[in-house]
């Protein structure tokens, strides 16, 4: 009797076991494509960037004043920047090819090949992001190191 | 120019990403340092996390660039064909997730404002908590002192006032609604002749004498509010009256009603009976001053009707009419003439001896002269004379005749009741320097509404012919004249302790002078 009754019990649960071990179709699942990654990837600087700006505007409204914190709001300008920079580079990638480079020995000999439109000069613009970055973390570095010295200031005081 | 060289553009990317791992680690050893100082702050760890997040993209990031860069530098484009899905994966996630910390950054703020907000209202209120507790403090320190110098002066006060009530020589009283005496302080028991330890439930009705005094009191103190000198009588313990000075007020509660009353009361009954001893002595002083000027006028033609009559009587026979008649005249002149006399011996205007005098000598010389009469009435004399007295400067034959007149009217007193104890002492009261003698009797006594009387002259309560009313008013003018005093005792108090009969306590200044007599 308590065989019967446990089974009863167990058989919602039995059911979903059967499923699992013989899948079948799963058509319930959506498959992804190659572009997907890149489209989420693009979407995500979007994403960055509305966020430090977002981020710029609360600190303004913060009224924090100090060095430290203007450094971290020109941080958000560069890394904003640099999002923007990426998200072309991303972009035109797919305009340029492997043809449009030479290469006469190894990688390091690599050349953007003419004629030079505006779309492969824009393109090499972008390979140099760096540019941004780098300046962008540099900030970030001076405006924690601003921060952290005001704090101890007002401590001192 | 017909190409650009990437070689520039790797070389940025390789350094770049280099220092982007070195530049994120730094911000994040002082977002680190930050966070450590102040655990407690939002905004450190709002940036200690970003930084942490900047941290694992840039790494991400850099690594995957560097490696990119290494794998093409050494023709293994294969390889990285296989990890940069997942290089680019990981910076995707992570760059969403720095998104998501720096979005999080200006709700965190709010919250952190309003926490701080918050935590700044609460500092104040507890900034304010303390000032009002240190207030509080400073308040009640203030109040303990306050309250045990009020305290002081109370107890002081009310030590003031209890002295005032407990050692007062008058009567202080209070009274409720009811006429209930609720307190009163000794003197007052002491003057109504109660004990405190009897502790006595007495109310004004029954201290009072007259009832109408006491609704003159009432009416007066309800609408007046005090009463103020009122004159008044008090029935004593015992049922002797006192007379005194009364002055009251009347308490009020809230509501204005009346609950009570306060008042002080001074016995005057001895200043009562020396002003009406004083005014008796004035009014015999001036009595006597008219009895001696009357007498001087009478006893001139008094003179001469006796001498005329005595010299007609030389002309006619005693058994004629004539004779008859100028006896008569000769007999009710010379009545006149001692009427004269002791009119002026009240007056005090006749000649006095000055001499030392034992008094119980004279006391002896009178009882050998009158006791004989008295034992023909079964009156028994007791004597308690005591010898061993000090002298009196006086008259003998003035006081003899003041203890004939005592001892007469103690015999007049006592002959109608057929016997009676008459008792003379004489005693020496050294605290006064007095010398007392007391003729006291066990007759009718004297009426209370003529004791005031006895000492005038010509009042008298025996039958015409009988007396002249003149025999206690002269002894009153000789004892005057000796310095004494005369007190009426009626009812006495008898051994037995039941009154009855009067005394009469004479009392002599005891003066030193010499034994030869003078002539005033």
């Amino acid at each position: 009797m308590n065989l019967v009754n446990s089974t009863h019990r167990m058989s919602p649960f039995l059911l979903l076991l059967t499923l699992t071990v013989f899948p079948g179709n799963a058509w319930a699942v959506q498959s992804h494509g190659a572009p997907e990654g890149l489209y989420v990837h693009q979407l995500a600087h979007v994403f960055f960037t509305a966020a430090l700006c977002y981020l710029i505007w609360g600190i303004r409204q913060s009224a924090f004043k100090s060095r430290g914190w203007r450094f971290l709001q020109i941080f958000c300008v560069f890394m904003a920047l640099w999002n923007v920079v990426a998200f072309t580079g991303h972009s035109l990638a797919s305009y340029v090819d492997n043809a449009h480079f030479i290469r006469e020995g190894g990688y390091l000999t690599t050349r953007l090949e003419g004629p030079f439109t505006s779309v492969k000069l824009l393109f090499y613009f972008t390979k140099l992001d760096h540019l941004f970055s780098v300046p962008a973390l540099l900030f970030l570095y001076l405006a924690m190191k601003g921060i952290y010295k005001s704090s101890c200031e007002v401590e001192e005081i | 120019m017909t190409s650009i060289p990437m070689l520039p553009a790797i070389l940025v990317d390789m350094v770049g990403s280099f220092i982007i791992i070195i530049l994120s680690f730094l911000s994040l050893r002082y977002a680190w340092l930050l966070i450590r100082k102040q655990p407690d702050n939002f905004l450190w760890g709002f940036l200690f996390y970003f930084c942490l997040t900047l941290v694992c993209f840039s790494v991400s990031r850099a690594v995957g660039h560097l490696l990119k860069q290494i794998f093409l530098i050494f023709n293994n484009k294969d390889q990285w064909q296989v990890l940069a899905p997942y290089s680019g994966g990981f910076n995707t996630l992570l760059m969403i997730s720095l998104a998501a910390v720096s979005i999080y950054y200006h709700k965190g703020i709010e919250g952190f404002r309003a926490i701080q907000q918050k935590a700044r209202s609460l500092k104040e209120a507890n900034e304010q908590l303390e000032v009002s507790a240190d207030k509080l403090l400073r308040l009640n320190v203030d109040l303990e002192g306050i309250v045990e110098t009020r305290t002081m002066k109370l107890a002081a006060s009310e030590k003031k006032f209890r002295n005032f009530f407990s050692n007062s020589k008058d009567m202080v009283y209070f009274c409720n609604a009811s006429n209930r005496l609720v307190n009163m302080n000794s003197a007052g028991l002491d003057m109504l002749g109660y004990s405190m330890e009897e502790e006595p439930e007495l109310s004004l009705h029954q201290v009072f004498c007259n009832e109408e005094d006491l609704d003159n009191y009432f009416e007066t103190i309800v609408s007046v509010g005090f009463v103020e000198d009122l004159e008044a009588e008090f029935v004593r313990a015992d049922g002797t009256v006192i007379y005194v000075l009364l002055s009251a007020t009347a308490l009020f509660d809230e509501d204005r009603e009346f609950v009570g009353c306060e008042g002080i009361a001074k016995d005057l009954t001895r200043v009562r009976t020396m002003m009406e001893q004083l005014a008796s002595s004035e009014k015999m002083a001036s009595v006597g001053q008219m009895a001696a000027g009357v007498a001087h006028e009478i006893n001139t033609p008094l003179g001469v009707i006796l001498g005329y009559s005595q010299l007609m009587m030389d002309d006619f026979s005693p058994e004629s009419e004539e004779g008859q008649s100028l006896q008569v005249i000769e007999r009710q002149a010379k009545a006149c003439r001692k009427i004269v006399a002791d009119l002026l011996k009240f007056s005090r205007q006749s000649e006095s001896a000055r001499e030392n005098i034992m008094v119980y000598e004279v006391l002896e010389d009178v009882l050998a002269v009158t006791e004989h009469t008295l034992s023909m009435d079964h009156i028994h004399v007791h004597r308690d004379l005591d010898e061993n007295i000090p002298t009196i400067v006086g008259d003998t034959e003035k006081l003899r005749q003041v203890f004939v007149n005592f001892i007469n009217n103690a015999h007049h007193a006592m002959e109608e009741q057929g016997s009676g104890d008459l008792f003379l002492s004489c005693h020496y009261e050294e605290a006064a320097n007095q010398v007392v003698a007391t003729i006291r009797d066990t007759g009718h006594g004297i009426p209370t509404e003529v004791v005031a009387k006895i000492f005038d002259p010509f009042f008298t309560t025996k039958s015409v012919g009988k007396g002249t009313g003149l025999g206690l008013s002269v002894s009153y003018g000789i004892i005057q004249e000796h310095g004494g005093t005369i007190d009426v005792e009626s009812p006495a108090k008898r051994d037995d302790g039941e009154p009855k009969g009067t005394a009469f306590h004479v009392r002599f200044p005891v003066t030193l002078r010499e034994s030869a007599s003078v002539k005033k």
